[in-house]
């Protein structure tokens, strides 16, 4: 195995994050945990977009209803945190599935938008349906105790989230490895001939939705237990424009790229706090830079030039012919899927 | 007099959005693809204008030139810098391109303009005092508003059909290979597409801009609308995405003003998706048989 | 006599008021190498796409095996043994030519989400399966060194055979080529002939195939339909339909026709 091999390198970071807590302060800790929710967003994400290629915009969407589930069951039904989390992450699979369902008469442009409406459609809800979710304003989730275990909230939460994480990153790692993971990878790069092969593919984008809105969802059920609060602007469309420049910049296509394009725009972000403007300029600028010069992500440049970092499934070359945008996937008088 | 007014509200902002879907539309039969930046086009526009006219004093009129002539700049060099380069991209690409675009305006409008207050006002252009046209109460920006949009059609109807680069444009919209092929220099069209696309954005952001308030997120609800209107019209159809304009237009003031004020921020997405799943070729436009 | 593996009775179907399909009947038997021909816009490829459940033909019905396949999703049809290559290139780019194969063998294989995930044991022995019979079908196209190139690294000479060992690997009943041949060079076609051949010899695979490359059809086909206007004018051994008069219209209409005929 290559001294500085993929596998090499991601254990190192993770013997860092173990033992992190006991150098870092507690603002630290919070960016450290901030960072691992934002790496299960980019890969539930790098799934949906990278690997089967469907163009959605609505993982922050979900990340709000995972975040949102899991404070209203505490909330508004009594229910345990331990309960209402993986409550919440199944309700966010549960939409992501759903969304499955445009997304096999939708093509490319047409899914991008009608996923972006969606999210803005959220957004309505979460600012507007107040006897449900408490308005623009938010509200606070009750406080998080780990009891009988001898730890504190913030440390607590912060060894579930890196547990979860690893489980999750292993998943994610196995599956697109596997045959689901080449079907995915056959509906991006031909759905035609992927049919033809035996795909199905409302089964196979339905998979890859829910999967990511899984992923979505829990990243948001952890969120919410971070601030001990819930509010919509941390679901908006900035939000999700930063997402997808993490998975840009970390590579599409690539899971352990999410995760360095998580952590590096998590830490450009909390670098460029103060000024809301810059955040966008540069962030903007990254994720036009990146698909015009390096559209496998900074992934693609370790892959170059260390060995030890190949994974299955390179991502896509650009296909000559300029794609138009047509709403449906089918031909008139055609069979639907 | 309530419904009167709601009419006259949703025809005036559904010219606005009808021209900023004018804008999608062109790019998009030229090009193909949806231009994600076109909602801050409008707002970096509406902002030159505001700086010209109200920082420093320009007349209106000169402003409005001054921020169209921008628009079509600004067009092009998203054209150069995040179309062309990847003109022959996957989809994925060229969208993010075109968004990583947009989020570089809208910071860079919030760094230049945001310290002074995020909402900036126009003055009115002309007097704020309703007049009374037979049954309906008007304020004169409307008319203005409204007045703006025909000629802004016309003028683009007439290039479109009268001069040689409007028909290259049709040309390459039809069949860009064969566009080529016959010698037309389609990148060249293209960035004209882009240019015009936010020149017409430029436009309606300088219109709007006495009857609003400009703030960087503008661009978004905009952009939206816009695509709302520009998808129930037809993406392929011009004539439709003004026709798809007015109809969201309206449809939101009807439904802000009977229901309740906070719909009118729903109905992108209503329209979008019921345009999807009842008759994705919009009202007007053509419908896209494929081939395999 | 071999059963008969896929029967079209009657088939019409129109579309954006065009009548692509005037009742075609249509029955080929095991082991059958059919060959589909006849002049342009005739409808063959939309042949071909209702058989594989593309389009929904407005009366009519197709049997595969017995089986009526009309109205089922076309990854259904897929898994009932029906493959298909199509006109243009349809290899994965994102692939490599190995991981290419392997999507072949999805409708034989059953590793879902959870397994996948979880990389159980029946994952992996079913990966070490999958790779072997990758590597075989490679073998079989003489292309086993290609196996780990990009799918985009390919001539197109290559990325064709390659598409048609793709389909054949999960050993379907039933293989649909449209147009294999076309852009293929004179050896190529050879080997195209010598590989179909092969096919129908060790693998006992039925072949539907359109074509336009008369050579091809002649040399390798059991017996040829053709199809003109949305119907099927002739059917029978390649070289009687050759000479079949309608044919002979069909293709070169009555003035010419005659004259053809008569010299």
């Amino acid at each position: 195995m290559a001294a500085f091999g993929r596998r090499n390198v991601l254990l190192a970071l993770l013997a860092a994050a173990m033992v992190l807590p006991a150098v870092a302060n507690v603002y630290h800790l919070f960016i450290a945990n901030l960072i691992v929710v934002y790496v299960l967003l980019a890969i539930g994400l790098n799934i949906l977009v990278g690997y089967a290629g469907q163009l959605a915009f609505a993982n922050a969407a979900m990340f709000g209803i995972g975040a949102y589930a899991t404070g209203l069951l505490q909330v508004r039904l009594g229910w345990s945190f331990w309960l209402a989390f993986p409550g919440g992450a199944l309700l966010a699979a549960l939409v992501g599935l759903a969304l499955a369902l445009p997304a096999l008469r939708l093509s490319g442009l047409y899914l991008a938008l009608s996923t972006l409406a969606f999210a803005q459609a959220t957004q309505w809800v979460f600012l507007h349906w107040e006897s449900l979710t408490f308005g623009a304003g938010g509200f606070k989730t009750p406080a998080l105790s780990f009891a009988p275990l001898p730890i504190d909230k913030p440390h607590g939460l912060y060894y579930l989230s890196l547990a979860l994480l690893v489980a999750l990153f292993l998943f994610a790692q196995n599956l697109v490895a596997s045959r689901v993971g080449r079907a995915f990878v056959a509906v991006r790069d031909g759905e035609v001939a992927a049919q033809s092969l035996g795909i199905d593919l409302l089964r196979y984008k339905a998979l890859a939705f829910g999967i990511s809105g899984f992923y979505a969802g829990i990243a948001g059920g952890l969120y919410s237990a971070m601030l001990n609060f819930v509010a919509p602007e941390g679901f908006d469309l900035f939000q999700m424009v930063l997402q997808k420049a993490m998975i840009v910049v970390g590579g599409l296509g690539s899971i352990t790229g999410s995760l360095l394009g998580a952590g590096l725009v998590i830490i450009l972000l909390e670098a460029l706090r103060a000024f809301k403007g810059l955040q966008e300029i540069v962030f903007g600028a990254l994720l036009v830079a990146f698909v015009l010069g390096m559209r496998g992500g900074l992934v693609s440049l370790l892959k170059r030039h260390l060995r030890g970092w190949e994974e299955p499934l390179r991502l896509a070359q650009p296909a000559p012919p300029l794609v138009r945008a047509r709403p449906l996937e089918v031909p008139a008088g055609g069979r639907e899927q | 007099m309530l419904f009167n007014y709601l009419l006259m509200s949703g025809v005036t902002t559904g010219a606005l959005y009808g021209l900023v879907a004018l804008g999608f539309v062109v790019v998009n039969k030229a090009t193909g693809v949806i231009n994600f930046a076109q909602g801050e086009f409008f707002m970096f526009a509406g902002f030159i204008a505001w700086m010209s006219h109200v920082q420093f004093g320009i007349g209106y009129f000169a402003s409005f030139a001054l921020a169209v002539a921008f628009g079509f700049l600004l067009g092009c060099l998203t054209d150069r810098i995040a179309f062309r380069p990847i003109a022959k991209s996957d989809v994925v690409s060229l969208v993010l391109a075109t968004v990583g675009v947009a989020f570089v305006l809208k910071g860079l409008a919030r760094t230049i303009w945001g310290g002074k207050a995020d909402y900036l006002a126009f003055p009115p252009i002309t007097s704020p005092d309703p007049i009374m046209l037979g049954n309906i109460m008007v304020i004169p920006q409307q008319l203005a508003v409204l007045g703006g949009t025909v000629v802004i059609l016309l003028l683009f109807t007439a290039f479109f059909r009268l001069t040689r680069a409007g028909k290259m444009m049709q040309a390459t919209a039809d069949n860009a290979r064969a566009a080529a092929l016959v010698g037309i220099r389609i990148d060249r069209v293209y960035t004209l597409a882009f240019g015009i696309g936010a020149a017409i954005a430029a436009a309606a952001a300088v219109l709007t801009a006495p009857l609003t308030l400009l703030y960087p997120d503008i661009g978004f609800a905009f952009f939206l609308k816009g695509f709302a209107a520009a998808v129930l019209g037809g993406l392929s159809s011009l004539p439709g995405a003004v026709l798809g304009g007015l109809i969201v237009g309206i449809a939101e003031s009807m439904a802000g003003g009977y229901i309740h004020s906070s719909v009118m921020e729903l109905s992108p997405f209503l329209v979008i998706m019921a345009v999807l799943v009842l008759r994705p070729s919009g009202l007007l436009g053509r419908r896209q048989p494929r081939r395999v | 006599m071999s059963p008969v593996v896929l029967s079209l009775e009657d088939l019409h179907f129109s579309f954006g008021g065009l009548k692509v399909l005037d009742g075609v009947r249509m029955q080929v038997r095991r082991g059958e190498i059919r060959g589909l021909i006849g002049p342009n816009g005739a409808g063959k490829t939309t042949l071909l796409n209702i058989i594989c459940g593309i389009h929904r033909p407005q009366q009519g019905d197709v049997r595969l095996n017995g089986v009526s396949i009309v109205g089922r999703k076309p990854s259904a049809i897929a898994r009932l043994g029906l493959g298909r290559t199509f006109q243009s290139s349809q290899l994965f780019q994102g692939m490599t030519v190995l991981e290419n194969m392997m999507v072949g063998l999805h409708r034989r294989t059953r590793t879902g989400l959870i397994s996948a995930g979880l990389d159980r044991r029946r994952r992996r022995s079913e990966e070490t399966e999958m790779e072997a019979a990758a590597r075989a079908a490679l073998a079989f196209v003489g292309l086993a060194d290609l196996a780990e190139r990009p799918a985009t690294a390919l001539s197109f000479g290559q990325q064709r055979v390659i598409e048609i060992a793709r389909t054949l690997i999960s050993e379907p009943a039933l293989v649909l080529l449209d147009e294999p041949a076309v852009g293929l060079s004179a050896n190529r076609l050879t080997e195209l002939d010598i590989l179909l051949r092969r096919i129908r010899q060790e693998k006992g695979v039925t072949l539907i195939l359109i074509e336009h490359v008369i050579r091809l059809v002649m040399g390798v086909c059991d017996q040829v339909t053709v199809l003109s206007s949305g119907r099927a004018i002739a059917d029978g051994p390649p070289a009687a339909v050759r000479s079949d008069r309608g044919v002979i219209e069909a293709y070169l209409g009555k003035d010419l026709g005659a004259r053809y005929q008569a010299s």
